[in-house]
C-alpha cells in the first residue's frame, strides 16, 4: 500500500483493476484450479499418502499458489498485485520443473499431479495460465501507472479532475476498465 | 450392476458444450451478459442437481466406488459451479462477463468424464 492512490474516492479504478475485463476469466479459472488442486491433494493425503508422497505434497502445494493467486488477482491492490506476480512465477517456474522431472523419473510419480506433463492431465491450462497471469499483471501495472499520471495532472488542473474523462464516477469504478479493456481485446 | 441413467450426464455434456459455445460468441461479438445466457445457466444447474440426486440415490442404495472420498467432493463442488459462475460473470460488465459463463460450461462437460472414471457406473 505504499503507493499513491490514484483516485479521490474510496474505490478507485485501482483495487478492481485485475478483476475486471479478461481479469475477470482469469480469476475464475484459477478459482476453479485452486479448488481442484486443493481438493484432490486434500482428499489424496488423507486417504492414501504414502501411495505416492512426493506427488501429493507437490499438489498440495500447487493448490496453495493457486490459492494465493486467485485471492491476490481478485483482491487488485498494489500489494496484491506483487503477491500475485510472485505466485504466477512461481507456478510457472512450478509447472516447468514438475513436469520435467515427471518425464524425467515417472517413479516418484505413481499419481499425477496438476503439474505432471506439463499439466497434460488438465489440457494444460496449468502450463498456459501463469503466462497469461504474468502478462495480465503487467498490462494492469502499466495500465495503473498511466491511471495515476493522468489523475495526478487532473488533480493539478483543479476541479476538472472528476471529469476528465476517466470515468471514474460512472459506476464502482468499472467504466475506465471497460473502455480499456474492450480497446485492447 | 445397472448404470446410472445415461441420458443425463450426456445431456449436461451436450447443454455444457452448447452454453460455452453459445458464450464464447458473445465473447467474440462483445456481448455482456443476457438474461437468455443466464436461464441456461439456470437449465445446467437443474441438470446438475437431477444428476447429484441420482447419484446420492444410488450412493443410499448401498453402492460404493472405490473413490468415495472424491466422489462425495465432486458432488458437493459440482452444483456450485453454475452459480459461482453466475454471480462472478454477472459483477462483469463486459465481455469477460459470458467468458466466465464458457468456463462453466466446459467444466460441466469435462466432470461427466471425470465422473464416470471416478465411479464407472455413471455411464455417459
Amino acid at each position: 500500500m505504499s503507493e499513491p492512490a490514484a483516485a479521490p474516492g474510496p474505490r478507485g479504478p485501482q483495487p478492481d483493476s485485475t478483476r475486471t475485463g479478461p481479469g475477470r476469466l482469469l480469476v475464475a479459472v484459477y478459482a476453479l484450479f485452486a479448488l481442484a488442486a486443493s481438493a484432490r491433494a486434500g482428499v489424496q493425503i488423507a486417504t492414501k499418502f504414502g501411495h505416492a508422497p512426493v506427488a501429493y505434497v507437490l499438489s498440495a502445494f500447487a493448490g496453495l499458489v493457486y490459492i494465493l493467486a486467485t485471492v491476490t488477482l481478485a483482491d487488485g491492490s498494489p500489494a496484491a498485485r506483487r503477491i500475485a506476480v510472485v505466485s504466477c512465477s512461481v507456478e510457472l517456474a512450478g509447472v516447468l520443473a514438475v513436469g520435467t522431472w515427471s518425464l524425467a523419473d515417472p517413479a516418484t510419480f505413481p499419481d499425477a499431479t496438476v503439474w505432471s506433463g506439463y499439466g497434460s492431465g488438465y489440457g494444460f491450462v496449468p502450463l498456459v495460465l501463469p503466462v497469461f497471469g504474468l502478462l495480465w499483471l503487467r498490462r494492469c501495472a502499466r495500465r495503473a501507472r498511466t491511471l495515476r499520471t493522468t489523475a495526478t495532472s487532473a488533480e493539478d488542473a483543479g476541479q476538472a479532475a472528476d471529469g476528465a474523462g476517466h470515468g471514474r464516477d460512472g459506476g464502482p469504478g468499472h467504466s475506465a476498465e471497460d473502455v480499456v479493456a474492450d480497446g485492447r481485446n | 450392476m445397472s448404470s446410472v441413467n445415461g441420458a443425463v450426464p450426456t445431456t449436461i455434456i451436450i447443454a455444457g458444450l452448447a452454453l460455452a459455445g453459445y458464450a464464447l460468441v458473445m465473447t467474440a461479438r462483445n456481448r455482456r451478459m443476457t438474461v437468455p445466457l443466464l436461464a441456461a445457466v439456470g437449465v445446467l444447474e437443474v441438470l446438475l442437481l437431477v444428476l447429484v440426486g441420482l447419484i446420492v440415490a444410488r450412493l443410499a442404495g448401498g453402492e460404493r466406488p472405490a473413490g468415495l472420498a472424491t466422489l462425495i467432493g465432486y458432488l458437493i463442488a459440482m452444483p456450485f459451479i453454475p452459480v459461482a459462475a453466475a454471480f462472478w460473470g454477472l459483477a462483469e460488465r463486459s465481455r469477460w462477463g459470458p467468458a466466465v459463463i464458457a468456463v462453466a460450461g466446459l467444466v460441466a462437460a469435462v466432470l461427466m468424464v471425470r465422473l464416470h472414471q471416478i465411479w464407472p457406473v455413471i455411464h455417459v
